[in-house]
C-alpha cells in the first residue's frame, strides 16, 4: 500500500468517523508507549490491566502468561465466554494485539480463515484461538477438529475452568464427576454431574497433530515452557489450562493457585504432553495428596464431605479411584531427578541454580 | 456522546482507563518486612538472615560486614553459642534448621584469614570516653559498638589478658585459644579501644573514680564466686566447686584424685567439667540435673540449658546423665562422701501458680561415689561493687539497655543474673552503648525493635524443596584430646550450600511469584522504585484484592492489610 493510500483511508476513516460518532481517531492517551513503570516492564503484556474479571480469576491469569510468551507477533481469535466478555466492554479492549471475537462455536474456523489470510500475504504472524472449555470441549469441538484435520498452523489454547461460567455455571462437558453446577445441582436425587469430565486431550491428540498438553496455572514456568514450545511448531497445537474459577467453583479468591495445584497434586488434572498422539512427557507428582485435600477447599464439592452420608462417601471414592487411575495411566509417580517436577519447578530462591541439589 | 455501531475496533489497551481498584472491598497488599525467628530468637541481635542473603549472593565479606553490625565475635560465638537461632528456625518444618553456627564460624575465621578490617571509622580524638569494667564477651562487645558509633572506650581488666570467661572456663576443645586470640586481639587493636590489664576495680580503681573522670560506665564483670551449694547443712570437707576446678585444670592440667564422680548442675560448666574428667581419666561421671534431656515431649522451659551438640557428644564420650533428679542426701564417712542419695523431681506449677521443685517420696537411690561437685552457677564478686547490688547478688539492672539506678552506670551480661550466655552478653553490650550513645549525643532513646515474627505458617512453603542440612565431620571419641577442637569446619562450599538453604522468612527474596500470578497484571517490578527491601510495587490502581500474591509469596512478606487507598492516590 503506497503513502498517498494510506493518508486517503486515513481521510476516509476519519469522515466515516464524523459521520458516525464514533471516538477520535487518536485515544486520549497513547498505551503501551509512554516511559511509565508500567510500561517498561521487563515482559510483553498482551492482556492488560483494567480488565473487568472477577478477583481471583484463574482464566486472566492464564490468557496473560500466554500472552506474555506468545505475543507480540501474534494474532487472536477468541470464542465466547469469559475471557471474551471481561476483556472487551465496549469501547474498551485490554488487549495489545489484533483480536476478533465472533461466535460461540467458530473460533477454530475463524483462526483458519486469519492463518490462510496471513499465509496468502506471506506474513509469518501466528495464529492463536483462545477459547473457554464451553467453547472447546462442546460448542466448538466440530469446528476444532476441522482446524487440526486441515492442518493450520495455529496454537489453540482452551482455558479449562470446567462449567459454563459466563452464563452462570451450567455444567459443560468438562465438568468433573460430581461437582454441584446451576444444571447438575446436589441434592435428593443426584450428587452432582452424573456423568464423568470428557478426555479432550486424548481425542485431540488423535489428530495426529505435533503437540498437544496440559498445563495449569500453578505452574506458571511449566505452562509458558509449553507455550514457547507450541509457538515453535509449524502446524496445530494445542494447550488445554487448567483455570481456577472462584465464582463457580466456589472458592476464596486467594485460593486460585493453592486450588490448581492441589488438582494436580492428587492427579485429577494430569498435566502431561503429547505428541503425534503418543505420550511424550508428563510432570510427575513428587507427594500425592489425596483427592479430598483438592475438594474441600471448592463448595462445588461441598455435598461430598459429609462423612456420614454414604452416597457422598461413594462418590468421594469414586472421584479418588479416577485419580488413581490418571496417576497409574499416565504413569504420573516419576522416579529419579526430574527438571519437570511438581514440586522442583516451582522452587524460590535468591540464587535459583544454586538452590538445586 | 460515543455512539456504538457495529464493526466497530477498540484502541488497544484501552481497559487502562477502568481503574478496577475501586473494587477492593476490604484489604489491599502490602508488604510487612518482619523479623526472621532467627534473628528474633539470637540474643546478640544478629539478623542472620540479613547475612545469609548476602551469601545466597556470593558476597561473603559483605555478609560478615552485616554480621559484625550486631557481634563483632563471630568466630568465638559460631563455636560457643547454645544457638536458639538454629531451634526456631522455620526449616524446622520442612526438614532440619540451617547450620548456622557452623557458618558463623566460618565467617569469623575468614574474615581473620583474611584480614577484612571491621567496618567501624575511628573516633574522634575528643569523642566522650566509656568506662567499661571487665573484658569478657560482654566487655568486648561494648567497646566495639562504643567505637562503631563513634566514642572511644576504655576498658579495666583486673587479670593479665583479655578474654574473660572465654579464655578461663571454655575448653579448647570447644574454643581453641588460637581463634580465641586472633580474634580479640583485632578487636583490642581498634583505633578508640585501650585496656589496662591487671587494674582491678575495687582495688586499683573505683566505681566513683571512674563516674568522676569518663563520661559514662558500663560494668561488666560477671559472676566469679560460685553460689554456695550444700545438702541439708552437711558440706564435704574437700568440696571443689565446679568453675574453680575447671579453671585450676585450665591453668594446671590437673584434677584432684577420684573415681566416680557426681556433678550437680545442669548447665555448660557441668557438661565440660564432666567430659574432661571423664577424658583425664575418671572411671564413671554422673551428671544429676533437675531439667530434662531433649525429647519429643520435652517442654521447652524444662530442657537442660546447654549447647545441643556438647550434649550429644557428653553422651558419645559415656557421660552419664541422670535428669528430673537432684541430690538429697550426702551419705559420709566421717568428712569424706561416699555416696550421693538421688531423689527425683520436677518443676511443677503449685497452687499459687508459681513453679516449685517437688520432690517425690519413694524414689530415692544411692549412687556410690568419691566426690560431689556442685556446679549450680555464680553470683557477682562484691569487690567495690557493693552499692549496686541485690539481694541476690547481682548488679540491679532494670531495663533491656541495661540502665541501673546510678545515673550513667549501665550493667550487662551474667553479671546482670538474668542473663547467661555468650550471645547476650553480647547483646546486652550493644543495647547499652546504643543507650549510652543517644545520651551522649542528645539523641532521643533507643527504642525495641517491636516488629512481629514470621512463624512458619506464614510461609508458604510449597515453594521450598528439602535440602539436606550440612553435615560437618567431627573428632570421634578415641580421638579427643584436651586442646584439638572437636567440631570441624564447614568450609566455603559448605558455607555457600548452606546459605542457599535460608528460607528468607519474612523478607523479599525476588522470587517474581507476585509478579507472576497477578490476574491483573498490578504488580510492577522495579528495583528503583520499591523502597521496601523488595522488587515491586503494588498498582492499587487495578488490584481487585483477591489475595493471590499474599497466598503464594514463600517468605510471607506480602500480607493482606487494611485499605487505605483512595481514587486520588497514585502508585505508579
Amino acid at each position: 500500500m503506497s503513502l498517498y493510500e494510506t493518508d486517503r483511508k486515513d481521510e476516509r476513516l476519519a469522515e466515516l468517523r464524523e459521520k458516525f460518532g464514533r471516538h477520535p481517531v487518536d485515544p486520549p492517551d497513547r498505551f503501551h508507549q509512554g516511559g511509565s513503570q508500567r510500561d517498561r516492564q521487563p515482559r510483553f503484556c498482551g492482556l492488560e490491566s483494567g480488565h473487568r474479571a472477577c478477583q481471583g480469576c484463574g482464566e486472566a491469569l492464564a490468557a496473560r502468561l500466554v500472552m506474555e510468551c506468545a505475543g507480540p507477533d501474534v494474532m487472536v481469535a477468541n470464542a465466547t465466554g469469559c475471557l471474551e466478555v471481561f476483556t472487551t466492554p465496549w469501547p474498551q479492549t485490554a488487549w495489545q494485539v489484533p483480536w476478533i471475537h465472533s461466535l460461540f462455536e467458530n473460533s477454530a474456523a475463524v483462526a483458519s480463515g486469519m492463518e490462510a489470510a496471513m499465509k496468502a500475504k506471506g506474513r509469518n504472524t501466528k495464529i492463536l484461538a483462545f477459547g473457554g472449555d464451553g467453547g472447546t470441549y462442546d460448542i466448538g469441538f466440530q469446528a476444532l477438529s476441522g482446524m487440526l484435520e486441515r492442518y493450520h498452523n495455529i496454537l489453540y489454547v482452551c482455558y479449562d475452568n470446567e462449567a459454563y461460567m459466563n452464563t452462570g455455571i451450567q455444567r459443560s462437558s468438562s465438568t468433573p464427576h460430581a461437582a454441584s453446577t446451576t444444571t447438575s445441582p446436589a441434592g435428593p436425587e443426584r450428587m452432582g454431574k452424573r456423568h464423568l469430565k470428557k478426555d479432550l486431550l486424548s481425542i485431540i491428540a488423535a489428530h495426529h497433530i505435533p503437540y498437544s498438553a496440559s498445563a495449569s496455572v500453578a505452574f506458571p514456568a511449566d505452562l509458558q515452557r509449553k507455550v514457547r514450545y507450541a509457538m515453535g511448531i509449524e502446524g496445530p497445537t494445542f494447550l488445554v489450562v487448567h483455570s481456577p474459577c472462584p465464582l463457580g467453583w466456589k472458592h476464596d479468591s486467594h485460593l486460585t493457585i493453592e486450588v490448581a495445584r492441589r488438582a494436580a497434586d492428587c492427579g485429577l488434572f494430569p498435566i502431561v504432553e503429547m505428541e503425534r498422539g503418543a505420550l511424550s512427557n508428563v510432570m510427575p507428582i513428587r507427594k500425592v495428596r489425596p483427592v479430598r485435600d483438592y475438594l474441600e477447599l471448592q463448595g462445588r464439592f461441598g455435598h461430598l464431605m459429609d462423612p456420614d452420608d454414604p452416597r457422598a462417601v461413594e462418590e468421594l471414592t469414586h472421584l479418588q479411584a479416577l485419580a488413581d487411575y490418571n496417576i497409574s495411566h499416565f504413569n504420573l509417580r516419576g522416579e529419579g531427578e526430574d527438571p519437570a517436577d511438581t514440586a522442583g519447578i516451582a522452587h524460590v530462591a535468591r540464587d535459583r541454580s544454586a538452590g538445586e541439589r | 456522546m460515543v455512539v456504538i455501531n457495529r464493526g466497530a475496533h477498540a484502541e488497544p489497551g484501552t481497559s487502562l482507563l477502568f481503574k478496577t481498584g475501586n473494587w477492593r472491598s476490604t484489604e489491599c497488599p502490602s508488604h510487612v518486612h518482619t523479623k526472621a525467628p532467627c534473628h528474633a530468637a539470637c540474643p546478640a541481635g544478629e539478623d542472620q538472615q540479613a547475612w545469609f542473603a548476602w551469601l545466597q549472593e556470593g558476597h561473603v565479606e559483605l555478609a560478615w560486614r552485616e554480621l559484625v553490625r550486631a557481634n563483632p565475635l563471630p568466630a568465638v560465638t559460631g563455636r560457643v553459642c547454645p544457638h536458639p537461632c538454629e531451634a526456631a528456625c522455620n526449616r524446622n518444618a520442612i526438614d532440619a534448621p540451617l547450620a548456622i553456627h557452623n557458618v558463623e564460624r566460618w565467617l569469623g575465621d575468614e574474615a581473620i584469614a583474611k584480614g577484612w578490617a571491621y567496618p567501624v571509622a575511628p573516633p574522634a580524638e575528643d569523642a566522650p570516653v566509656v568506662a567499661i569494667v571487665g573484658s569478657g564477651p560482654g566487655g568486648l562487645s561494648a567497646a566495639y559498638h562504643c567505637v562503631r558509633l563513634g566514642l572511644r572506650a576504655e576498658i579495666f581488666e583486673a587479670l593479665p589478658e583479655a578474654g574473660g570467661l572465654l579464655r578461663s572456663a571454655i575448653p579448647p576443645t570447644r574454643l581453641p585459644r588460637p581463634a580465641l586470640d586472633a580474634e580479640l586481639n583485632r578487636l583490642l587493636a581498634l583505633p578508640g579501644i585501650t585496656i589496662n590489664l591487671r587494674c582491678k576495680l575495687g582495688r586499683d580503681v573505683t566505681l566513683d573514680e571512674l563516674g568522676r573522670s569518663h563520661d559514662a560506665v558500663i560494668l561488666a564483670p560477671g559472676c566469679q564466686e560460685s553460689k554456695e551449694w550444700n545438702v541439708d547443712g552437711a558440706v564435704p570437707t574437700d568440696l571443689h566447686e565446679g568453675l574453680h576446678l575447671l579453671r585450676e585444670f585450665m591453668d594446671h592440667g590437673e584434677f584432684p584424685a577420684a573415681h566416680h564422680v557426681a556433678v550437680h548442675g545442669g548447665g555448660n560448666t557441668a557438661i565440660d567439667l564432666c567430659r574432661m574428667m571423664k577424658r583425664h581419666g575418671v572411671e564413671q561421671v554422673t551428671l544429676i540435673t533437675a531439667s530434662a534431656l531433649p525429647g519429643p515431649d520435652t517442654d521447652p522451659a524444662d530442657l537442660i540449658n546447654v549447647v545441643p551438640r556438647e550434649l550429644e557428644e557428653a553422651l558419645e564420650e559415656g557421660i552419664e546423665i541422670v535428669e528430673h533428679a537432684t541430690v538429697k542426701r550426702l551419705i559420709m564417712k566421717g568428712s569424706r562422701v561416699t555416696g550421693v542419695e538421688i531423689v527425683s523431681l520436677k518443676k511443677l506449677t503449685g497452687t499459687d501458680g508459681r513453679k516449685h521443685r517437688v520432690q517425690f517420696e519413694g524414689t530415692e537411690r544411692v549412687v556410690s561415689v568419691d566426690m560431689v561437685i556442685p556446679c549450680i552457677g555464680e553470683r557477682v564478686k562484691a569487690d567495690g561493687l557493693h552499692s549496686l547490688l541485690s539481694r541476690r547478688h547481682y548488679l540491679d539492672a532494670t531495663d533491656p539497655w541495661g540502665r541501673t539506678p546510678q545515673e550513667n552506670v549501665f550493667a550487662i551480661g551474667d553479671a546482670r543474673g538474668d542473663r547467661g550466655t555468650v550471645a547476650e552478653a553480647i547483646g546486652d553490650g550493644r543495647l547499652a552503648v546504643e543507650a549510652v550513645a543517644a545520651k551522649l549525643f542528645g539523641l532521643p532513646d533507643p527504642v525495641r525493635d517491636d516488629r512481629g515474627e514470621m512463624p512458619a505458617a506464614g510461609l508458604n512453603t510449597v515453594y521450598f524443596g528439602p535440602i539436606e542440612r550440612a553435615r560437618v565431620p567431627k573428632l570421634p571419641v578415641a580421638d579427643r584430646t584436651f586442646e584439638a577442637e572437636i567440631e570441624g569446619d564447614i568450609g566455603r562450599l559448605g558455607a555457600l550450600r548452606e546459605a542457599t538453604r535460608c528460607l528468607s522468612c519474612g523478607n523479599c527474596l525476588a522470587c517474581d511469584n507476585c509478579w507472576v500470578m497477578c490476574p491483573d497484571n498490578a504488580v510492577i517490578k522495579t528495583a528503583e522504585l520499591a523502597s521496601d527491601g523488595s522488587h515491586y510495587l503494588f498498582d492499587l490502581d487495578y488490584c481487585k484484592g483477591c489475595g493471590i500474591c499474599a497466598n503464594e509469596c514463600p517468605t510471607g512478606f506480602i500480607q493482606m492489610r487494611t485499605d487505605t487507598w483512595q481514587d486520588s492516590d497514585q502508585t505508579v
